[in-house]
């Protein structure tokens, strides 16, 4: 029955999302619906956090097939705290759309097409085999081409196409990478691949497999030098999807970085050391490219991509130290960098523009939200005590203890650049006094602002309450590269029986 | 594994085509490129999995194993083309409204300065 629970996650939100389509105007009640239907999502997927915990991990075999022949889905650690954290993100985004457009001029097909998506992201962080990891991410890329061009206005529909030429060639790849694993391995299964891959520890073809697969979703993560498709195209939607995207859409190419390389494929040397110095070269294209932009939305587009390197360094790190490094710094980046978009939202609500040359008076009209934008910008420039700092800490001391001195440097060199940008939208947009500058602060704007106090508070937890959350990331960090572990969970449960019959 | 050659070669042959027409500026030859490129990922699948007689298979036909072909690339490659038929019928709606929006049929109006659809973009347009 609690095995369920994996299948429930991906299949809820396909089906609230086709059924909100049978009342095709955008009301009220649809609204009410979306919102409980992902607040009891998040509910549930944070109970299986701890019950996954406590437990170990859930298998589902779709259908009852035996496993290396059927399709499964596994909610381990890592997975159940994915999901949780997605479904939250996607709730307070849709919460804000709905606090900053009226019911009227909402788009009648985003609440269903943002379901899509987080069926697509559900499937990508549950899925036990490389194929429905391919089919997940096709689910999730279809809706995100729909939502990226659903609302867009004549003047930036052209930055769509790079976004969908650059991810349509990532899927092909995808496609190949699929036919050579399984040539390769007879299997797509990762249970299955586990035990086949450690068979050919060592050899080329695994090696260039391995390449393969990581230049696949080193494009869909927003590595360098395959990010230019990301900072265009994320800010040419309303501020909600923006938010949504930039937490989410790159995190799961992190995620399944971790999935393949931490637990699927054994530790690859030269690849490990590759993934070490892109992250630093990463870190520093982001944030170049974000000191050199004048608007909020493009500036945290920018971070995006840096925020990413920071991620892939960690991933550079073998072990689970750095595993549960990359995981504490996944779940403090998808909140802190939603609610950061989010307030760009409220900015460009608020002054009728996000261009800094243009925005100005906040602090004066809006202490509240200076003070939330200040903790997540703080955070997520790594300074205590807020979530961002404990992230980079655990990233820093997992490079320490590994010798990787430079490496870190530069990291955390980085980080003072990140300080530098955030403080140009603080001086932009709040500190900044221009009588020319229209503040309309009405209702809705502090509808928006409740919603970014909702994701401040949150991110406040994981800073603070760091301790428990160090506690989760190590299990999963842990649980992630404890490879054997893995197979024998996933082949285990073939011994579940499903109405009365033995397989 | 002996016809894996004669497939390998037609893969790089195929995505050779379709790099080339993907990276040209008309929208129409971008649009054949990703087709192409498509088909030939699909073909991956098919061309690696070469051979029925190399390994076990789920499904045994008449006169034994040897007569079988493995069901699951077929799967896969089902699978991938209904995706790449959706993800076409998408690129091709994207490429009418760009038309829509800027004017042109090519990559030159997209990136033209000046507002969409001035005289200068559709000169760069008939440049190109």
């Amino acid at each position: 029955m609690i095995n369920n629970i994996p299948g429930l996650c991906v299949l809820a939100p396909l089906l609230a999302g086709l059924f909100v389509m049978l009342s095709p105007r955008p009301s009220v009640a649809r609204r009410l619906f979306i919102g409980a239907v992902l607040a009891a999502l998040t509910t549930m997927a944070g109970w299986a956090v701890t019950h996954v915990m406590a437990e170990g991990p859930l298998v589902l075999r779709l259908g009852g097939w035996v496993v290396p022949y059927g399709i499964v889905l596994v909610m381990d650690t890592l997975a159940a705290v994915m999901v949780t954290v997605s479904l939250f993100t996607a709730l307070g985004c849709v919460l804000f759309g709905f606090a900053d457009t009226p019911v009227e001029d909402e788009h009648p097909l985003r609440l269903p097409l943002v379901m899509c998506l987080m069926t697509g992201i559900n499937l990508s962080f549950l899925t036990g085999d490389l194929f429905n990891l391919f089919v997940g991410f096709e689910v999730m890329l279809l809706s995100s081409y729909a939502l990226l061009t659903l609302e867009v206005g004549a003047r930036d529909s052209r930055h769509a196409f790079p976004y969908l030429i650059i991810n349509l060639v990532a899927s092909a790849l995808f496609i190949g990478a699929c036919g050579f694993t399984y040539s390769l391995l007879g299997t797509l299964n990762f249970a299955e691949m586990i035990v086949r891959a450690d068979m050919l520890a060592g050899d080329f073809r695994l090696t260039s497999l391995g390449v393969f697969l990581a230049v696949v979703f080193s494009i869909k993560a927003g590595a360098f030098p395959l990010y230019y498709w990301l900072p265009g195209a994320y800010p040419i939607m309303p501020a909600p999807m923006t938010a949504l995207f930039g937490g989410l859409l790159t995190k799961v190419g992190v995620y399944v970085l971790l999935r393949i390389f931490g637990t699927v494929f054994p530790v690859i040397e030269g690849l490990q050391t590759a993934f070490l110095w892109v992250g630093v070269v990463t870190i520093f294209t982001g944030v170049l490219g974000a000191v050199s932009q004048y608007s909020v939305q493009r500036i945290l587009s920018f971070h995006i991509v840096s925020q990413i390197g920071y991620m892939l360094l960690a991933l550079g790190l073998p072990g689970p130290e750095a595993m549960a490094a990359v995981i504490l710094f996944l779940i403090h980046n998808i909140l802190v960098k939603s609610s950061l978009f989010l307030v760009g939202g409220t900015i460009l609500r608020v002054n009728g523009t996000d261009t800094l040359t243009g925005t100005g008076n906040l602090w004066r009209a809006m202490p509240i939200l200076g003070i939330l934008f200040l903790m997540q910008a703080l955070s997520l420039a790594g300074l205590p005590p807020f979530s961002g700092f404990w992230g980079k800490v655990a990233i820093a001391m997992a490079g320490f203890n590994q010798g990787e001195w430079v490496a870190v440097g530069l990291a955390i060199a980085g980080s003072i650049l990140t300080l530098m940008s955030m403080l140009k939208i603080w001086l932009g947009a709040f500190w900044k006094t221009d009588p020319a500058v229209p503040v309309n602060n009405d209702g809705r704007a502090r509808w928006t602002v409740a919603v970014v106090a909702l994701f401040a508070v949150a991110a406040l937890w994981v800073g603070i309450g760091a301790e428990n959350f160090a506690r989760i990331t190590r299990h999963a960090g842990a649980e992630a590269v404890d490879r054997a572990g893995y197979a024998a969970n996933v082949h285990g449960a073939n011994s579940t029986v499903y109405e009365g019959k033995q397989p | 594994m002996n016809n894996q050659l004669e497939a390998a070669v037609l893969v790089a042959v195929l995505f050779g085509a379709g790099t080339y027409l993907m990276l040209s500026r008309r929208f129409l030859r971008i649009l054949f490129g990703f087709l192409i490129i498509s088909n030939a990922a699909n073909l991956v699948i098919i061309g690696v999995s070469g051979d029925p007689t190399g390994r076990g298979t789920g499904t045994v036909g008449e006169g034994g194993p040897g007569n079988a072909v493995d069901p699951l690339p077929q799967a896969l490659v089902l699978t991938a083309i209904v995706i790449g038929f959706a993800v076409a019928a998408y690129l091709t709606v994207l490429f009418y409204r760009l038309h829509a929006d800027r004017k042109g049929t090519s990559l030159n109006t997209l990136y033209a300065e000046g507002q969409p659809g001035t005289a200068a973009a559709r000169e760069k347009e008939i440049d190109s």
